[in-house]
């Protein structure tokens, strides 16, 4: 005898389960071999240290110091995003995921080991880049929510991105490529967003942070509805 | 052991991938208890053939049905279906206990655990990266996966590759103990796993 779809406090019930045993899984897998985090962290540094030797102490203007911030931290964290799902497809372990876990447990476990990634990734590439490149932040509480917000919606943006590119086979530069045009508006805001913090007289929209939310929201609850076509066939 | 019945009904399967015919018109009826061999040359759609029984696949024609005595709940399902087959890999950077308890859903399925390392002997390597694992220790571990909830129905692809005597012997005696309380499905070309099977399917 079959009943139809499970109550939803049951069904919340096993979703919350499944998602607390792969990420377990998934943060056990990454501590023990630091693969994507070690990439992500040495391009971000090799990359600051270079463009501030190459500056030879001159100072950029905002609008430059902050497209550069966000050259390093898009492409950094492109380096290790894709990571979650190509791995699991690259050790063929994807079967065995498939089977243990049910596909909406694993987009939001995926989606929650990004953003924590990504949270990383950006505690280490934001301090590195004030020190290195001399910045002066003149709206801190701005410069955060900038930073978050556009961290934030490149990593629910990719997470989506991730699984298609895994399925389809493909590596690391399919991931950057596909994945670019979807983040332009990202990146577009959130260099204005974040080049508006650094100057003295700079305007700061508020308008920019809700919107970064917005399309993080928007873009987490298509992928969630799309994530099981992606995954299962 | 589930005290319910089970039953797993699959209609006119067929199955193409391109212009490649590999499954064609398939019908298997079983009920808890009943076991079944499919047989075949490489390349025949015996893999195929179980994952679409497992609904890992779905078929180009054709239905496969599931159905329980007991209520099961749709998005249940999947649990019910122990699967294991040569693309079924465990985590290389986790333990044998790691993957197990990955696999295995609420506390019965600890206790059961280590019945089942010592079954298959492999209690002495349970917090041994499975990437240390020699095939046919990986082999035991992928069929510790698949029964570690206690699936009532079991489908296995090969379950005997890269297994030595030993292991063989092992394999055969667990099927041959859960046999009474299980639908058991086995892709197999070893005649001693067919003979543990009440019937079979010819592929090719």
């Amino acid at each position: 005898m079959i009943r139809g779809k499970k109550p939803c406090a049951a069904e919340a019930s096993d979703l919350v389960r499944d998602i607390i045993r792969n990420l377990q899984k998934d943060f056990r897998v990454e501590f023990r071999s630091r693969f994507a985090l070690n990439v992500s962290v040495a391009f971000a540094v090799i990359t600051t240290v270079a463009l501030s030797l190459a500056a030879g102490g001159v100072p950029f203007t905002p609008r430059v110091q902050s497209m550069l911030l966000w050259l390093i931290i898009f492409f950094s964290a492109m380096n290790g995003l894709s990571h979650i799902f190509v791995r699991e497809e690259d050790q063929g372990t994807s079967l065995f995921l498939r089977i243990s876990v049910s596909a909406d447990s694993i987009f939001a476990s995926k989606l929650i080991y990004n953003l924590v990634f990504m949270v990383l990734v950006l505690s280490v590439i934001t301090p590195l880049f004030m020190f290195f490149m001399q910045v002066t932040v003149r709206d801190v509480a701005y410069f955060t929510g900038s930073v978050a917000g556009g961290g934030l919606s490149i990593a629910a943006a990719t997470t989506i991105m991730a699984a298609m590119v895994a399925k389809a086979g493909g590596k690391g530069s399919l991931f950057t490529i596909l994945s670019f045009p979807v983040l332009l508006p990202v990146l577009w805001l959130s260099i204005l967003a974040t080049a508006s913090s650094f100057e003295p007289s700079g305007h700061t929209d508020y308008g920019t942070l809700v919107f970064l939310l917005a399309f993080s929201g928007f873009i987490t609850a298509i992928s969630f509805l799309l994530f099981r076509y992606v995954w299962q066939d | 052991m589930d005290t319910n019945h089970y039953t797993i009904v699959a209609r006119d399967i067929s199955k193409s991938f391109g212009r490649t015919r590999l499954l064609r018109n398939i019908n298997v009826a079983l009920k808890t208890g009943e076991s079944l061999a499919v047989t075949g040359p490489n390349g025949s759609g015996k893999s195929t053939l179980l994952m679409i029984l497992a609904g890992l696949q779905k078929p180009n024609r054709g239905s496969v049905t599931h159905a329980s005595s007991s209520e099961v709940w749709r998005d249940e399902w999947p649990i019910h279906i122990g699967y294991t087959g040569p693309l079924v890999t465990p985590y290389e950077e986790l333990t044998a206990v790691e993957n197990i308890m990955f696999a295995g859903i609420g506390t019965a399925a600890g206790s059961r655990m280590d019945a089942l390392l010592e079954r298959f002997m492999l209690a002495d390597h349970r917090d041994k990266k499975t990437k240390h694992y020699s095939s046919g220790m990986k082999q035991r571990l992928k069929i510790i996966l698949s029964v570690i909830n206690d699936p009532p129905i079991l489908i296995l692809d090969e379950p005997g590759t890269n297994l030595d005597a030993d292991g063989k012997r092992i394999l055969r005696s667990y099927l041959d103990s859960v046999r009474p309380g299980k639908i058991i499905i086995i892709a197999t070309n070893d005649p001693g796993e067919e003979a543990l099977c009440g019937g079979g399917i010819r592929l090719g």
